[in-house]
């Protein structure tokens, strides 16, 4: 799959080519816009995906999108997952109150802290690292990991400040 | 060996990871790469080589935190460090809170802010502009599914335009990532 690199994602999920107004205003911030995209593919796409998929980030960024009913972001990553390879054998753990068929213990352990560092990120302990590791996260996986949930944590908070500017 | 700190202190303190921060002899190429925009003169931080790990995050994080925290016009620094505050606090990222407090009150001089978030944590009574700034970053932070009018209203009130609203935002969501990385990699000490 290709990714388009001109289209910027924030703007394409709030459709602000029908805002030029806020799109206008995001351009003051033209350094900064550039880097959250870039950031975006760093996470999402980046040339060594190593032991995180194209896919698996897709799932996971959908999942944290579902999370915090950001319809606009977990649109766009489920769509994404579709078009990535092996998404489709991801698209279950897209929704937030599954949990991996068989015995998975890796991705089980990924999706426990998933959930927990998106929504309640202050209940994070080092026992919660421990649990990354002993399911056979490596301390660059787990770094890797935290930098995906923070990134996508990041974008749907950023979405949901211009939804406010656009809709008032 | 010091005990780690898990209630809200404005002293300085240490930040110790879970994980093997990069070793900069055995660095890779990329490693370095991403480690080089940062401040050079002083000792990169063991949470900069955490990060390191994975070094083409690093690589636009760093550039991209210091845009939004320190670019040129829109809000005030100090505003920024409000949001910043606010995230922290919710997200119970008590290095995070230190480290911009303390850049706060050596931003605005106004140590009494700093002091009344400290006392009340999110019930903290300020005055209207620090209040709605940090109400906002409240609410963003905790419930990014239902930020709108209400809040709009607000930032209006205090008399924020459309490019301090919308660095306020960016100040907010970039703790929302600094927060999920410092609080769950690692933990505050005192300095010994």
């Amino acid at each position: 799959m290709t990714v388009p690199s001109t289209n910027d994602v924030i703007d394409t999920v709030l459709g602000l080519e029908r805002f030029p107004d806020l799109e206008a205003l995001r351009e003051q911030r033209a350094k900064l816009k550039h880097l959250s995209e870039t950031s975006y593919q760093a996470a999402l796409r980046p040339a060594e995906p190593r032991n995180f998929s194209y896919a698996l980030r897709a799932a996971l960024a959908a999942r944290m999108a579902t999370l915090w009913k950001s319809q606009e972001l977990s649109a766009h990553f489920r769509t994404l997952l579709e078009r990535e390879e092996g998404g489709s054998g991801l698209a279950a753990i897209v929704d937030p109150g599954s949990r991996p068929e068989g015995s998975d213990a890796r991705l089980a352990a990924i999706l426990v802290h998933v959930d927990l560092v998106t929504l309640s990120p202050k209940d994070a302990t080092r026992a919660n690292i421990e649990k990354l590791a002993a399911a056979g996260l490596d301390d660059r996986d787990i770094v890797t990991l935290a930098g995906l949930i923070a990134f996508v944590n990041y974008q749907v908070l950023v979405v949901a400040g211009l939804k406010m500017l656009r809709d008032n | 060996m010091a005990q780690p700190v898990h209630e809200f202190t404005i002293e300085p303190l240490d930040w110790k990871p879970y994980v093997k921060p990069v070793d900069v002899n055995t660095a890779t190429p990329d490693q370095l790469d991403a480690l080089k925009i940062t401040p050079s003169n002083k000792k990169i931080s063991d949470y900069v080589l955490v990060l390191a790990n994975d070094p083409e995050t690093l690589k636009e994080r760093t550039p991209l935190f210091n845009d939004i925290m320190y670019s040129e016009g829109g809000l005030s620094r100090g505003g920024r460090e409000i949001g910043a505050l606010a995230a922290s606090f919710v997200n119970r990222c008590i290095y995070c809170a230190s480290v911009h407090a303390a850049r706060y009150i050596q931003l605005e001089k106004r140590p009494e802010v700093v002091d009344e978030i400290y006392g009340s944590g999110l019930d903290a009574n300020l005055p209207d502009f620090e209040q709605a700034l940090f109400n906002f970053g409240v609410d963003l932070t905790a419930h990014p599914d239902n930020v709108g009018a209400y809040q709009f209203y607000h930032l209006r009130e205090i008399g924020l335009d459309d490019l301090q609203i919308l660095d306020l935002i960016h100040a907010v969501a970039i703790f929302g990532w600094a927060n999920r990385l410092m609080h769950t990699l690692g933990e505050p000490h005192r300095l010994d």
